[in-house]
């Protein structure tokens, strides 16, 4: 059961390379291309959750991203140590009534994998649990 | 990662043909452009996203803050996407109900 870690700082220059190397390790894995897409997508906005959170925040606490795999499906944790959010996005729609940001990302985390979960850490922070099946 | 902006005007439209990864860290390049568009007068702004690899939430936002700001000059936004991977992000998100999206640049432009 592979398992890779990759810790990045949590500020949005690093995100693409989340993305390089989630997308690398999806292939190597054999999931089709749509899989790859999805997974990636979920979590590039994972990561930009983690980062937008701690850029606010001013905190410099690495987000880590750990990917495991085994026969049946991949599971990829995202945790930060950035303030407590509310991650279905508490403030759906704004003065306009258009999606706010974060109600759009809630919205493609829970569409685009198999399996999307919110946890919150001990000594701070969140840990955003994906699973996808192969 | 580099985003390419390049803007053609064509009759009232101003066209901005984007080229790469639209994310947390490139979306505010995006945000700027189409700020300054509308700041110059132009308020039928065409986004082209036929050379767009990537684009997430923070894209999605830049684009709906860009539409608020042409509807607040009676002008319109609408999108340039045929690639089947960007437009599941705008159906995902409802926003296929909210952009004009077209096939072409043509289309957009009513040419």
């Amino acid at each position: 059961m592979p398992v890779v870690r990759l810790e990045i700082p949590p500020r949005s220059p690093y995100v693409g390379v989340v993305r390089l190397a989630i997308s690398s390790l999806a292939r190597t894995a054999g999931l089709d291309e749509e899989k790859v897409d999805d997974i990636k997508i979920a979590v590039s906005e994972a990561c930009a959750n983690a980062v937008l959170n701690n850029e606010e925040s001013g905190s410099d606490d690495p987000v880590a991203i750990t990917w495991e795999e085994d026969a049946d499906r991949v599971r990829i944790a995202v945790a930060d140590r950035g303030p407590t959010v509310d991650a279905s996005g508490s403030d759906a729609v704004d003065t306009q009534g258009f999606s706010t940001r974060a109600v759009m990302s809630y919205a493609l985390l829970k569409s685009l994998v198999d399996g999307c979960e919110f946890e919150q850490r001990d000594g701070g922070g969140m840990t955003t649990r994906l699973s996808i099946t192969r | 990662m580099e985003l390419g902006l390049d803007v053609q005007k064509k009759g009232s439209h101003a066209i901005v043909d984007v080229k790469g990864e639209i994310d947390v860290y490139t979306a505010p390049k995006l945000r700027e452009k189409l700020i300054e568009l509308v700041s110059e007068g132009s308020y039928d702004v065409v986004v082209n996203l036929e050379g767009v690899d990537f684009l997430d939430s923070t894209g999605l936002g830049v684009l709906v803050g860009a539409l608020k700001r042409v509807k607040a000059h009676d002008g319109s936004l609408s999108l340039v996407c045929t690639q089947d991977k960007i437009l599941k992000i705008f159906k995902i998100t409802g926003l296929t109900k909210v952009f004009p999206i077209h096939d072409s640049v043509d289309a957009a432009t009513g040419a």
